[in-house]
């Protein structure tokens, strides 16, 4: 085989091309160390509410990332009671604590956010999306200061719990902050402000093109809503998915793998399809067991899913 | 170091650490979020049901409820329901017109026997709750009249204040009487299955009456009921 100058330009690029990779990859994996969570493709994640004992204040949060390390969690979805001071001490009326939350968030002290965001780092947890309940009684200074303490957690969007209305409210807010605005859907169906049926998450999603589903397969279940087909139809609309068990018709919470929700086909698109699409265990069915315990359990679960 | 030895030590550590992988993990009791057993397992039992549907993630385990859930302590609802005549059948349906975020889902699977458990633990733990809240409350002064027309709407199907109560107020001060209320030997009676106690219907009845009375008591009712007996004297 003759050696041309061409060929041999061709293998030397080839080379330095691969080098490059190499070393960007190296450079990525010490910044970006590999997420422990992170299974066959599928990226998991943690909604704590599946730690029904542990209340969600920022006084439990050193235990809330000690069980995340625990249970082979790298992902969180944080939801802002586990960063934010409470001002509702007795005696202080309800309108006063709000007024002093909103004090707090929009000064809040130097370096607050940042660490936090270290305990997290220092603990390999990245922060998916920050839960936070938008409403009316927020104002704009409030909501970008929000935003913000999110991003600096690392957050890549705010997650909620409310409506078309308020969602009309916070479309300029995600784009100017380079994130992006998470819609929960729950299974009230006979609310027409609710994310519940897929042509209300349709409407909301129409809104921005900062706006994306956090799809909620439990509730979507029991609101006999098409997982799949909301998956297939939607999917590079869909930020994240809380996984979890129901039954259908508004039925009770259930253990992984004893309602109607199909997570094993959910989590198997998402691993075959290669979706950025999260994957948060969260669940609300009763256990004797440690909840530790427990979320070790419906991991694995969805672990042999995307084995 | 020989590398025969080498490599036995490497087979030794790759099998511990496989082993150690594949220890099944102990499933306990969650001590911490249950409290510890109760005395009278019926009770226990009761408890866990109302923890394995789900129902303490809502309304708390002692009915000290989260988020939007219906607050079971001061619910109207539970306040009538006699042995889950109500409580049953909104379980089995749920409540799926709601204006909350999130509506009551419906446990139509469940067995007579699992709503009963359920419903047994709501009572239980509300009488726990009212009763707590109730001794909580500094004793007030009643007002005699209205305690009365209580008397003879809750309790005179039972009693009679020249019968078995006549006297009361000469034999107990308005403090034993108060705490002799909301602590009554109705409730101490624990459940028979003997066959000599089975129609006891008395003792059964007295239990139930006091319970629903116990969960359902206010601050006044209690101060007017006392107000009414201490004047027997």
């Amino acid at each position: 085989m003759t050696s041309t100058r061409r060929h041999f330009g061709k293998v030397l690029l080839a080379g330095v091309s691969a080098f490059a990779v190499q070393s960007a990859r190296a450079a990525f994996a010490q910044t970006h160390p590999p997420n422990r969570s992170l299974i066959n493709g599928v990226q998991f994640g943690l909604q704590p509410f599946c730690y029904h004992d542990l209340a969600m204040t920022r006084e439990n949060r050193g235990e809330l990332i000690r069980r995340l390390v625990r249970n082979g969690m790298g992902m969180v979805e944080l939801h802002a009671t586990w960063v934010e001071p409470r001002f509702n001490d007795p005696g202080v009326s309800a309108a006063a604590a709000r007024d002093r939350l909103r004090a707090w968030r929009v000064s809040p002290p130097t370096g607050y956010y940042r660490g936090i965001r270290k305990e997290l780092d220092d603990a390999g947890v990245s922060v998916f999306t920050y839960y936070v309940n938008f409403d009316d009684s927020y104002t704009d200074a409030e909501i970008d200061a929000t935003f913000e303490g999110a991003k600096i957690l690392g957050a890549r969007g705010c997650v909620g719990s409310f409506g078309l209305a308020v969602s009309r409210r916070l479309v300029s807010f995600p784009g100017r902050h380079g994130m992006f605005l998470g819609l929960h859907n729950h299974d009230n169906l006979s609310d027409p402000d609710a994310y519940a049926s897929e042509a209300s998450m349709v409407t909301g999603l129409s809104l921005s093109p900062d706006f994306k589903m956090m799809l909620d397969v439990r509730h979507f279940t029991a609101a006999d809503g098409d997982c799949v087909g909301f998956l297939e139809r939607h999917h590079d609309r869909i930020a994240g998915m809380h996984v979890g068990d129901r039954r259908k018709h508004n039925g009770r919470s259930a253990p992984f793998g004893e309602g109607d929700a199909p997570i094993i086909e959910l989590l198997r698109m998402v691993r075959d399809n290669r979706w950025p699409i999260v994957a948060l265990l969260e669940f609300e069915h009763g256990t004797l067991r440690p909840e530790v315990e427990e979320v070790d359990l419906m991991f694995e679960y969805c672990k042999r899913a995307v084995a | 170091m020989t590398p025969r030895f080498l490599s036995i030590a490497c087979v030794l550590v790759f099998a511990a650490s496989v082993a150690a992988q594949t220890v099944p993990t102990r499933r306990s009791y969650d001590a911490e979020f249950l409290g510890p057993p109760l005395a009278d397992p019926v009770l226990q039992h009761a408890k866990e049901t109302f923890v394995l549907f789900g129902c303490a993630y809502c309304h708390g385990l002692n009915l000290v409820s989260r988020g939007e859930a219906t607050d079971l302590m001061h619910s109207a609802l539970v306040g009538r329901d006699e042995n889950g005549n109500h409580i049953g059948p909104l379980l089995r349906a749920g409540i799926p017109q709601t204006a909350k975020l999130s509506p009551m889902p419906q446990f139509s699977d469940l067995s007579d026997q699992q709503i009963a458990a359920i419903v047994t633990w709501i009572h239980y733990a509300r009488q726990q709750g009212r009763y707590q809240e109730l001794t909580a409350t500094p004793a007030r002064a009643g007002d005699a009249a209205a305690g009365k027309a209580y008397f003879e709407r809750s309790c005179s199907m039972c009693h009679a204040v020249d019968r078995d109560l006549s006297g009361i107020g000469r034999k107990y001060d308005a403090s034993a009487l108060r705490a002799a209320m909301l602590d009554p030997k109705g409730l101490k009676v624990e459940r028979s299955f003997t066959s000599a106690r089975l129609h006891d219907t008395n003792l059964a009845s007295a239990r139930q009456r006091h319970q629903g009375l116990l969960e359902n008591y206010s601050a006044d009712e209690v101060a007017n009921l006392v107000a009414y007996l201490a004047s027997f004297r």
